[in-house]
């Protein structure tokens, strides 16, 4: 089975779950719960089933294609069913079996780990999912998003796509991955890792990033106040890529790091509230 | 009658189970007392899924016999003994025979009334009620809603078994009805079962693969253990925590030992433990205090006959040490001394400013032990530990496992080659991490763990961060026990009160609280973390009150007063002695001081207790200074002769103004001097009763 095997299979399999399959969105998250697919259909009412591919960037965790392990893009799967079924634990377990996992010969947890995101004013309780001690999934009951109670409850399922394809390969190597037949995870991505760690942490200009930064939040308001929502939160997300990669240039004291995620929250606080009609908080 | 419960939910957090068991227990016997149910036994079980009781109740309420009384005998009878209309009425509304009635005597007078048996409620009813609200007051450390409901709880719910007396309780919690039925194990065996008492559940479980009992899953981890390392001669590295989790982590315990590449055993043990443990849950293995590449899991499971449970750890496992070799390498680039120039943008606390402030206090806080404690061959040493002591803050390895704080700091030192009390002491600074943890071992350790807490404790405190209850936001707790623990371990001789004035002077006006407010404050804390620690080694309550009484000067005289208390407190000479003080205590309670004049001393009793009293006190003063309480307290008892002679002979209360003041002074001289070796005063003797304040957290 290769990557793309398991895309496929979890896009069968979630589709059959009801999910609607969205396209990767095109701007740079650290994680799929950034993106809009996630992160306003969560705050309404209506009921919502969503399953997507969508790229992770860590600028800190690269490691110029060295480390077996890590790297500083990765893609997850992300699922979100909203309300969250009463059998979502054996739907997911299904789901593992659906790709050809005998887990009877194998050691399946659900360890607490209670997701949070402090840039998005999210959290969750749930549990890290481990196969045979390795973590391949996270599984989170969300509960707040943009400082909001959310109800109905959605449940997010995160599959860490390269970590399920070691295990199904049994490889210890991310780059020896098979993405199709005859395309490596090496030929694909390699070079990029490479570069992308030059870039993340020494050549990227931080001049460059805190205007970047600076010029990003001051926009974000102005559209907040102009109501455009969904263009504001973009320019959130590219604050948060933006202050990642101070952070992986080392520019960020530990003081500024602190008030950097505290004025990203506030802007996507902001906009949670005036999505979901105003009427909380402020 | 047997009762059964068992909710069964998604995978609970082992924290949350020891919560509520803990909470169903007390649930149950304190409904079923109130419900006059006879508890015949009562205990509770787990697993990740399953939050179990099991219990024999009797059946139902004795029958109890009722008196139900009606209006005044004067009202309902007529003066020839005939119901009256309202006697009538009263037989009537009961509907109760009128030749049952009777004369019933009360307090208040004599009313009409009857005797019934009233008939007890069966258990089944009391259960029916109990069982929802018993499981709805359940509270987690954390809880959350799921779906469409605005419940909240730890995890979300899947099922309710209640069985008593082999049949289905009639209730239901949160939307299930109470069955006969569960599930077994999720993945080994997830077929419905069903079970009608605590027999047949754990049978049928046990087939199911799920065993109910937590100490019989952590025998069986235990048994596995020692027969995976028997043919190694190894041990486990002991952790009571860790085992304790991971029997509340699985249904069906397997333990999995595996390997690692020999070559990893080049890493600190530390290293290798801490990642172990905290990132995978897996137990080290140990020869001769010797770390062998091996590690043991618990998995849940019934087998690994393929072996691909322990391969699969083992692969995670040697990705996991791979980073932390990466770590030890790159982190051993950069010197400490060069590491520690980066405090400066690393935030201690917003008040009081960064790691690298704090850094430049340590050193002047340590310096100034080292001075009070007479260290001064390692003054030096101390102060380059205090230098170098949070560099380790900025490491991959600290940043990674955030647990090795400290202990890194001192194995990177140690790497640099830097002398053998600098990395000890940045080793051992963290240490006590509680009660039951070690002092540090070395001296220098124990100054920079002490200056290192201080600084903490002070500055908190100084900008009005509170400890309350259940919030302790900073540690102080642990911070001020640490302090205690590591004085009284290694019996440190300093004035408490004056290096709370250092650190004061060290902080300047960085602080937002006044300093006699401060110094207050920090003074009742250590008096109350004394008391707790102290109680715990097994003081009695109220020799440690008396020990506390003359304050917190040395914290090593605290514990040598209580100790000096606690080996007279069986002589016969104490409670005399004590009744005495008090009695001392009484009389001069509340008057303005007075001075002796040894003139104005006309009786030959005064004269003699008054020379007895400056002997004692010359003798006993050089033994309280040193903190020779008990020698002290032994020279004092001899006090007691004259004193009886006094009181027996000498009116304290003269005509005389000038000479009842001269004798009350006299008193008070004593009370003084008694005041320097304990408080007499709070010691209860036979036959004096007190209640015991409320123990402090």
């Amino acid at each position: 089975m290769s990557v793309q095997d398991l895309i496929l299979g979890l896009h069968r399999f979630w589709a059959g779950q009801g999910c609607y399959l969205a396209q990767t969105y095109d701007v740079e998250v650290g994680a799929g719960t950034m993106t809009p697919d996630t992160f306003f259909r969560v705050l309404d009412k209506r009921n919502w089933r969503v399953g997507y591919v969508q790229p992770s960037r860590r600028p800190d965790d690269g490691r110029y294609g060295e480390n077996p392990n890590r790297v500083q893009k990765h893609f997850q799967y992300q699922v979100i069913m909203k309300p969250s079924p009463a059998a979502i634990q054996d739907i997911y377990v299904q789901s593992l079996r659906s790709l050809g996992i005998a887990l009877e010969d194998h050691d399946l947890r659900f360890d607490e780990d209670n997701w949070e995101s402090p840039t998005i004013g999210a959290w969750g309780s749930g549990w890290q999912i481990l196969l045979d001690g390795l973590e391949i999934s996270q599984f989170t009951y969300f509960q707040q998003c943009g400082g909001i109670d959310l109800a109905p409850v959605p449940v997010e399922i995160t599959y860490g796509l390269e970590r399920l394809e070691m295990f199904l390969e049994q490889k210890d190597d991310i780059y020896d991955l098979d993405w199709s037949a005859d395309v490596s995870y090496r030929d694909l991505r390699l070079r990029e890792e490479k570069e992308f760690s030059e870039y993340n942490f020494t050549a990227a200009s931080v001049t460059m990033l805190r205007q970047a930064f600076a010029a990003s939040q001051k926009e974000a308001g102005r559209l907040i106040a102009k109501d455009l929502l969904l263009p504001a939160y973009d320019m959130c997300l590219k604050c948060s890529h933006n202050f990642n990669l101070l952070d992986s240039r080392g520019a960020i004291s530990i003081t500024e790091r602190v008030k950097m995620i505290s004025q990203i929250r506030a802007l996507v606080n902001d906009i949670a509230r005036r999505y979901t009609g105003g009427k909380d908080g402020a | 009658m047997e009762f059964l419960l068992e909710l069964l939910t998604e995978e609970l957090p082992a924290s949350h189970i020891r919560a509520a068991l803990e909470q169903l227990e007390a649930g149950f016997r304190k409904d079923l007392l109130e419900a006059r149910i006879d508890i015949r036994s009562l205990k509770t079980l787990a697993t990740p899924r399953r939050l179990i009781v099991a219990g024999d109740f009797a059946e139902g309420q004795e029958d109890r016999e009722e008196i139900v009384t009606g209006p005044p005998l004067a009202i309902a009878k007529g003066p020839d003994g005939a119901l009256t209309a309202a006697g009538k009425g009263f037989a009537r509304s009961h509907s109760v025979d009128e030749s049952l009635l009777e004369a019933i005597r009360t307090p208040k007078g004599e009313y009409l009334g009857f005797k019934r048996k009233a008939k007890g409620t069966p258990t089944v009813e009391i259960l029916a009620a109990a069982v929802p609200r018993i499981l709805g007051a359940l509270s987690f450390p954390k809880m959350m809603r799921w779906g469409s409901s605005p419940f909240r709880f730890s995890r979300p719910i899947h099922g309710l078994l209640c069985v008593f007396g082999g049949a289905p309780v009639p209730t239901s919690f949160e939307g299930f009805q109470a069955t006969d039925e569960t599930l077994g194990h999720r993945i080994a065996s997830p077929g419905r079962i069903k079970a009608s008492d605590l027999a047949s559940y754990r049978a049928a479980l046990e087939k199911s693969l799920v065993i109910i009992d937590p100490a019989e899953r952590k025998k069986m981890i235990l048994a596995q253990i020692e027969a995976a390392l028997a043919p190694l001669k190894a041990k486990a590295y002991p952790d009571a925590e860790l085992l304790d989790d991971l029997t509340l982590n699985v249904e069906h315990p397997l333990v999995i030992f595996g390997a690692f590449p020999e070559t990893y055993l080049n890493l600190p043990i530390e290293v290798l433990s801490t990642a172990m443990r905290e990132g995978q849950k897996l137990f080290s293995v140990v020869r001769d205090k010797k770390q062998l590449a091996y590690f043991l899991g618990v998995a849940d499971a019934p087998g690994d006959a393929k072996g691909l449970i322990r391969r699969g750890n083992e692969r995670v496992l040697r990705a996991r040490l791979e980073d932390a070799r990466f770590f030890w390498g790159q982190d051993r680039k950069v010197p400490l001394g060069e590491r520690a120039a980066g405090l400066k943008n690393v935030l201690f606390q917003e008040k009081l400013g960064t790691y690298d402030d704090k850094t430049q206090r340590l050193k002047r806080i340590a310096g100034y032990l080292c001075d009070k404690l007479g260290a001064a061959e390692i003054r030096e040493d101390v102060v380059e530990a205090a230098s170098l002591c949070k560099a380790d803050l900025l490491t991959d390895m600290v940043k990674e496992f955030s647990g090795l704080q400290g202990r890194m700091g001192g194995l990177y030192a140690k790497e640099e080659g830097l002398p053998a009390a600098v990395h000890q002491a940045i080793y051992e600074h963290y240490q006590p991490g509680s009660l039951e943890d070690a002092s540090p071992a070395s001296v220098a350790g124990a100054i920079l763990s002490i200056a290192d807490k201080m600084d903490s404790i002070v500055g908190a405190l100084g900008v009005g961060l509170q400890v309350s209850g259940s919030s302790d936001p900073f540690g102080l707790r642990r911070n001020a026990q640490g302090v205690c623990k590591v004085a009284l371990d290694r019996k440190l001789r300093f004035s408490f009160p004056l290096l709370l004035d250092r650190i004061l002077g060290i902080y300047g006006d960085r602080l937002t609280v006044g300093r006699a407010e401060i110094k207050a404050a920090c003074l009742d804390f250590f008096g109350s973390r004394l008391r707790f620690i102290l109680e715990k080694r097994g003081y009695r309550y109220d020799l440690v009150g008396a020990a506390l009484g003359p304050g917190v000067d040395q914290i090593v005289d605290v514990l040598a007063r209580v100790e000096a208390l606690d080996a007279l407190k069986s002589s016969p000479q104490f409670e005399p002695f004590i009744l005495m003080v008090k009695r001392i205590a009484n009389i001069i309670k509340g008057l303005p001081a007075a001075k002796v004049n040894p003139d104005l001393l006309a009786e030959k009793e005064e004269r003699e207790l008054f020379s007895t009293l400056s002997i004692v006190s010359s003798n006993a003063q050089p033994m309280i200074a040193r903190g020779d309480f008990a020698r002290a307290q032994g020279i004092i008892f001899k006090l007691q002769p004259e004193l009886n002679t006094f009181f027996d002979q000498v009116l304290v209360m003269a005509e005389d103004k000038k000479i009842r003041q001269n004798r009350l002074g006299l008193l008070q001289s004593i009370a003084k001097m008694l005041l320097g070796i304990a408080d007499y005063s709070q010691i209860v003797v036979e036959g004096e009763k007190s209640a015991k304040p409320k123990a402090s957290r």
